[in-house]
């Protein structure tokens, strides 16, 4: 065990004053993070609103309902605010231009055409990018109109099943209450938001650049002919592999928490609980740490180490989500994503920001932890006799 | 002559390695192909339907959910699953439709559909297409329970004939039509935005992090046993230059005519396009010949290479698109390269321009190629004959 300390603590201060280490596990995920939460705008900052325009030609009963009463409504809830046009062609043009999202134009006569049977068609425009915004009004107004059908489709339905009264029946529609509602479950936010996601995705996509110079340097005793001597030494071969996993531990680790402390303090970071971060971060380290060593123990010289460690960084870091949330892409790539730590780890993250507790942690820390036996075992495996084979 | 075999001695070390084949040729097209699956095209939003019943009522508000275009629908049938879905982003929102919808309908109670959103404002964007469709399901049961209660047909029949009415009546309709000029242009394909900046990105990150090759070369005196043959120092200066140009020559060629075989990605007026190749990998090869130069240890260039290679990118909009940029951050990105190279994809592949319209952008990019390949073979010169 000191004899692994000893090697460790000699790799360490050497990469220390390598400083590429000090880049790769601190400068670049710190500079790319900080550059992310600049150039990236807080969606949260400005909560969504439709800006509408309303043209009322109709001025009679169904137009009234909509802008007296369901407008109102919505402007309440903060979803939309609505200006009052007199004039089609400066509406449009405000929709041309994007300051107002869409407009709705109630053509002359035509509550008179609905109430006599006739239907009717009100026109809608959009903005061409305002596609949500665009859907959200199109989507309240379908809504108050299926409202205005119900009286219509009701006295219909009574009158080709035989009803007779039909101004009995239309008072009655007119009061009968809605069938369907919609009932609301909030469910808790555990996406992560903007500046903490990629400085979270940073830190672990970098960590796998970070941990590879410990388990590497192996084949660089071997290249540099340092490494018979260790094994020469009278010390046991496991404390030779137990340096160089320690080496790679305590970057991961140590760049990680200076990650974490540095994006809360300089960009407002918020990576949530200590304790949950802490377990995250161990599981991570240790899965990337065995990730490495099997590419290192595969690899003949410390270049060759390099390249596909590199590769297979940023492939896993790609897929894992670091750089962009693949929640909206297809499905099968949030499934592939599993398959990488990554992934776990940011999971883990966003389910601990959501507030369900350290019991969160357990789930995605065991996955990572998995990762990190299996890899072991196969790098243990393939290393029989070979890793330190003079 | 002599300078033509030192490009071609570079570009040969470039392709013996497979992680650099890996690199330069086949992680851009897997970048283009991620970023185009997951960004690219129309975004809609994501619904997950949980039908728990099963029954018909229930399966005509999933039908309607699914026949709208503005949703993705997909379908679940477990609640938590559905639930942790919506929690992570996997769905935007989240539809319930209980076990006994159907039965309550029939019975005269009312029929509560479950929507199950975040609690950020996202919830609102969606609600009110749900809550629509709500309404109109609930005026066809409406019509049936009336009919119902006053004994003139069963609940059931009485669906049928209100859905005969809605459809036959004379409908309410609301029509839609847009207006303005798009962000990205219309007929926007799917990958035409990751395209260019990939190219751009990678094409600067493999001349900053081929820098560490022109440091090999240094380190292990294959340059001064060079500069001791009798060629002249120009000779040596061109052909590492022409060298790093190559690269990105053949990784700047092999992106665009892979992005569109492979992903259909439009590029506009050709000459334009590869007017603006050549400037991009100009300015690459001067700044790699600059790193190449300055850095002693090829480790350390590779790290500092990583890292401007990816930092550059994301402030010069090759990450995420200038479009969304704050005011400011748009004035610092035109700092980079990048940003300009972007501007000149924009203007050919989104609104057609031609070499005049991308004068500026090629003229601005050209001035960075002179002074990173002045100050790169100034220092390279310098190394070399100290």
């Amino acid at each position: 065990m000191r004899a692994a300390i000893v090697i460790a603590l000699k790799d360490l201060s050497q990469r220390i004053r390598d400083k590429s280490a000090i880049l790769l596990g601190v400068v670049a995920p710190l500079g790319l993070a900080f550059i992310f939460s600049a150039i990236i705008p807080d969606a949260t900052a400005s909560s969504f609103n439709v800006h509408v325009g309303i043209v009322d030609n109709d001025h009679a009963a169904i137009s009234a309902g909509f802008i007296d009463e369901v407008i109102p409504a919505v402007e309440d809830q903060g979803l939309l605010t609505a200006t009052m046009f007199d004039d089609t062609d400066a509406a449009l043009a405000e929709v041309e231009t994007g300051s107002l999202d869409a407009v709705y134009i109630f053509p002359d006569g035509y509550s008179a055409s609905v109430q006599s049977g006739g239907g009717g068609t009100v026109r809608m425009v959009r903005n061409v990018d305002a596609t949500i915004a665009g859907q959200i009004a199109g989507a309240i107004l379908d809504g108050y109109l299926a409202e205005v059908e119900a009286v219509t489709i009701s006295v219909g339905t009574a009158a080709i099943n035989g009803g007779q009264d039909i101004a009995a029946i239309t008072a009655q529609a007119m009061d009968s209450p809605a069938t369907v509602t919609l009932a609301d479950t909030e469910a808790s936010d555990r996406t992560l938001d903007t500046t903490t996601y990629f400085a979270a995705g940073m830190a672990v996509f970098f960590l796998f650049f970070t941990v590879q110079f410990g388990v590497s340097s192996l084949l660089e005793e071997r290249l540099h002919g340092t490494l018979p001597r260790l094994l020469g030494a009278p010390i046991s071969r496991w404390s030779v592999i137990g340096g160089k996993a320690l080496t790679s531990f305590v970057l991961g680790v140590v760049s990680m928490v200076v990650l974490a402390v540095g994006t809360t303090v300089l960009i407002g970071a918020n990576w949530g609980n200590p304790v949950g971060v802490a377990i995250l971060m161990m599981a991570g380290v240790l899965a990337a740490l065995g990730i490495m060593a099997v590419v290192a123990v595969i690899s003949r010289t410390p270049e060759q180490a390099a390249n596909w460690q590199s590769i297979v960084a940023v492939v896993l870091g790609l897929l894992g989500g670091t750089f962009f949330p693949l929640s909206q892409g297809p499905r099968l790539l949030a499934l592939v994503s599993k398959l990488t730590p990554h992934a776990w780890f940011m999971q883990g993250l966003g389910d601990l920001s959501g507030g369900a507790g350290l019991i969160s942690v357990v789930a995605p820390a065991l996955a990572m932890l998995t990762f990190f036996v299996v890899t072991v075992g196969i790098a243990v495996w393939f290393g029989r006799g070979r890793v330190l084979a003079p | 002559m002599k300078a033509l075999a030192i490009t071609s001695v570079n570009v040969k070390r470039l392709l013996r390695e497979p992680s650099t084949i890996f690199f330069v040729f086949i992680f851009p097209m897997l970048l283009i192909l991620v970023i185009g699956a997951s960004f690219g095209g129309s975004f809609r939003p994501k619904v997950g339907v949980l039908n728990a019943g099963g029954g018909q009522y229930a399966t005509a508000f999933v039908d309607q959910i699914s026949g709208n275009d503005a949703f993705n629908t997909i379908v679940y049938d477990d609640h938590d699953a559905l639930l942790g879905d919506v929690e992570r982003g996997y769905v935007n929102m989240g539809v319930t439709i209980p076990t006994d919808y159907d039965q309550r309908l029939r019975s005269g109670e009312v029929g509560q559909v479950e929507f199950l959103g975040r609690a950020d404002q996202s919830v609102f964007e969606y609600r009110a297409t749900i809550e629509a469709i709500a309404a109109e399901q609930s005026a066809i049961f409406r019509a049936a329970r009336l009919v119902a209660d006053d004994g003139l047909a069963d609940f059931d029949q009485a669906v049928v004939s209100a859905r005969l009415v809605a459809a036959g009546s004379g409908a309410l309709e609301v029509t839609t039509e847009t207006t303005g000029e798009a962000l990205f242009g219309e007929n926007f394909g799917q990958f035409d935005l990751g395209a260019p900046s990939n190219l751009i990105l990678f094409v600067f990150l493999t001349s900053l992090a081929g820098s560490a090759a022109l440091i090999n070369t240094r380190r292990l005196g294959v340059s001064r046993r060079m500069v001791s043959t009798p060629t002249s120092i120009g000779q040596i200066l061109i052909g590492e230059t022409g060298g790093r140009f190559a690269i990105a020559m053949i990784q700047g060629l092999f992106i665009m005519i892979g992005a569109a075989v492979a992903f259909g990605v439009r590029w506009g007026d050709l000459v334009a396009a590869g007017a603006l190749l050549i400037a991009i990998a100009l300015v690459g090869a001067g700044a790699g010949m600059l790193m190449g130069a300055i850095f002693d240890n090829d480790e350390q260039a590779g790290s500092v290479g990583v890292f401007l290679g990816l930092g550059l990118a994301a402030l010069g909009g090759c990450m995420v698109p200038l479009e969304i940029f704050p005011d400011t951050m748009v004035k610092i990105a035109h700092l980079t390269p990048h940003a300009w190279a972007l501007d000149g994809f924009s203007e050919l592949i989104r609104r057609g321009g031609n070499l005049a319209s991308v004068a500026s952008e090629l003229a601005v990019l050209a001035g960075f190629a002179a002074v990173l390949l002045a100050l790169g073979t100034w220092r390279l010169r310098k190394t070399l004959t100290s």
